[in-house]
């Protein structure tokens, strides 16, 4: 019992990181239907730029986290500037393919500028496990989960009230219309990729801050796909219902299946669920059907 | 502009064949010639080189049919490999079967699997089905790296490959068989692109919902072209494992997927030619990196100690980035513009 509580709430923690994540995909895919495959990289190389400021430039946690958040600006701003701006109307399959280009040269980046594998972050949260019933969990888990709730928080007042955020999601909505209504469409398409990747670097600090930084991080950026594939792509709610489910059974299936199939059988567990997806609900629990004409 | 003037057709025979006209007959016995000569004058090193050449050429042809005739992205080609390699690794090591009847195994188990990660296209397609292919390459790794008759992280060794009591022990030999099957590859995937499945994937890939109006089985030729592709990686995947001798989940990652669809897209994709380029390319670049990095780090103490291993990657995603940008339509456009300029010199207009 003790178990199956502690494998819940973990799953449900971890769960809303991937959704953090996961939301990062969906604003750019429901802006400029690019389905964004550096994901991974994103989280990747965000996190050794936290290890860098953190630990190798020895900079204070108030400078050191602010600058990380700068870079993953920057770097969303040039991502979309430099490769993705280009090609606008373009084919879909030149556009997810840029994105894996991209996911190319910034491993590329990782690995010139970090060659170790494996590093530790500074533990940002408090230590002490939190005992909750029979169940004991770290208090990372639920500090990480806190943190992904008030940014999901955080970014739907965003959308709901800003103008950057209605402007963004009229852009979803129906692009010639809101260019028509003189809102600068490709600095919409700016702001989602900047959102993204500063979603996907706080996801990857969250992360890391537990797991310690590795190349891993490529795959949780990967399991990001369940949820978005799950929950539906163009669908925020779908990402915050997805999110706790892949991470609940990524961890109970985990947790009991292992002792049965073998070490290992928790990674590859949303990749599981996404081919399962496909064949039995293409489109997620959220997402929108799509009734194609010629 | 394919051919140069005062080519005419006097049979249906002569418009459809592949050589044409004088020069290009020339030119195709200079290829063989220097193809079958090649292990005189070229070292070991380089017909190995050549040999990763050929197989690369196989499995990117199985993409190409797959991603650039149809359509269809496919994030997994690695993976599929993997599946053809250990196939016949299993055949012919442990079983003992030949060399043939483990080639062809397992382009067809390889066929098979790609087949079943295949069927949500039938439904989905774009982002959707490439991330069905990229859980496709994890799952695939995953099995092979927990599974006993696989060997697991340790790998398994693979025999030489062997037909009729010749073993193909040499670099040379080895040259000859693989790019004779490289030959045959291409020659098969030249035919089934311009003939009735080529024509119905190329409708599929413009747009499906047309061809499916047109009366295009749409199940069967998506199905077909995963099958197909994946055939062609399970035969690429067997080559391999019977060059190198000994199998490792890590030859076969996520990175080398992302890498042959670079490949097919800097070659061009949808045409023939394309992959043969885009492969040559590739890996003469990656010879080039491993060759001159070693050197620039020793003349520049300066550069960081992830120079080498991290510029290979880099120069990639650039170079995939820039062909998407600069030449969608890859090197064999390039190849045919250059081809028009010089028939029509000096009187170009």
């Amino acid at each position: 019992m003790a178990e199956l509580l502690q494998y819940t709430i973990t799953g449900i923690a971890v769960g809303m990181v991937y959704a953090l994540i996961a939301l990062g995909f969906a604003l750019i895919w429901k802006s400029s239907s690019v389905a964004n495959l550096a994901l991974g990289q994103l989280v990747l190389i965000s996190s050794w730029f936290t290890y860098g400021m953190l630990v190798q430039a020895k900079l204070p946690y108030w400078i050191g986290l602010p600058l990380t958040i700068l870079f993953a600006v920057f770097l969303g701003w040039m991502i979309e500037r430099f490769t993705l701006r280009p090609l606008i109307a373009q084919p879909i399959l030149s556009l997810i393919t840029v994105t894996l280009g991209v996911a190319y040269f910034l491993e590329g980046v990782v690995v010139f500028i970090w060659p170790m594998s494996v590093a530790a972050l500074p533990r940002l949260f408090p230590q002490e496990p939190i005992h909750i019933g029979p169940a004991v969990v770290s208090q990372e888990y639920v500090w990480a989960a806190g943190i992904s709730l008030l940014l999901f928080g955080l970014l739907s007042l965003f959308f709901k009230y800003h103008k950057m955020g209605i402007a963004m999601r009229a852009t979803a909505d129906d692009q010639m219309a809101v260019q028509a209504c003189a809102i600068p469409v490709t600095s919409v398409f700016s702001m989602s990729w900047i959102f993204a990747c500063v979603v996907a670097a706080i996801g990857g600090v969250l992360i890391s801050s537990i797991g310690g930084v590795t190349y891993g991080l490529v795959e949780t950026g990967l399991k990001s796909f369940s949820v978005v594939i799950l929950g539906g792509l163009d669908s925020f709610i779908g990402c915050m219902v997805a999110g706790p489910i892949i991470g609940l059974c990524e961890n109970l299936g985990g947790g009991y299946l292992t002792p049965l199939i073998g070490p290992g059988i928790k990674d590859i567990i949303p990749f599981i669920i996404i081919i399962i997806v496909m064949i039995v609900k293409p489109y997620g629990l959220f997402g929108e059907t799509r009734i194609e004409r010629i | 502009m394919d051919l140069p003037c005062g080519t005419r057709n006097y049979d249906y025979a002569r418009d459809m064949a592949v050589l044409r006209t004088k020069t290009h007959w020339v030119l195709f016995i200079a290829l063989l010639v220097l193809l079958f000569t090649a292990p005189l004058y070229l070292s070991n090193s380089w017909l190995s080189r050549c040999n990763l050449i050929g197989i690369t050429i196989i499995a990117i042809t199985g993409l190409n049919i797959l991603t650039g005739y149809c359509g269809q992205l496919s994030i997994g080609h690695a993976g599929f490999m993997a599946v053809g390699a250990y196939t016949t690794g299993i055949l012919t090591g442990k079983l003992g079967l030949p060399f043939l009847a483990g080639l062809i195994c397992s382009g067809f188990s390889a066929g098979l699997i790609g087949l079943i990660f295949g069927l949500p296209s039938v439904r989905v397609r774009g982002f959707y089905l490439a991330i069905t292919t990229i859980a496709a390459q994890f799952i695939i790794i995953w099995v092979i790296n927990h599974w006993s008759l696989t060997g697991g992280f340790v790998g398994m060794s693979v025999p030489r490959a062997s037909i009729g009591g010749f073993k193909f022990r040499s670099e040379a030999s080895q040259f000859y068989l693989i790019m004779i099957i490289t030959a045959i590859c291409i020659l098969f995937a030249k035919n089934l692109a311009r003939g009735r499945v080529g024509r119905a994937f190329i409708a599929i890939r413009d747009n499906d919902l047309a061809a499916e109006v047109m009366g295009i089985n749409l199940t069967y030729y998506k199905l077909l072209a995963f099958f197909i592709g994946c055939f062609l990686a399970g035969i690429a995947g067997a080559l391999f494992a019977h060059w190198t001798g000994y199998l490792n989940a890590e030859n076969f990652t996520l990175t080398d997927s992302i890498l042959y669809i670079g490949m097919v897209i800097i070659g061009g994709l949808g045409t023939t030619l394309g992959p043969i380029l885009g492969a040559v390319l590739i890996r003469l670049l990656q010879q080039g990196i491993m060759y001159i990095s070693p050197v620039l780090e020793s003349t520049f103490p300066a550069i960081p100690a992830g120079f080498t291993s991290g510029i290979a990657p880099m120069v990639f995603g650039l170079v995939i980035i820039l062909f998407l940008i600069l030449e969608p339509r890859g090197l064999a456009h390039r190849w045919t513009l250059f081809k028009a300029a010089y028939r029509l010199w000096p009187f170009s207009y």
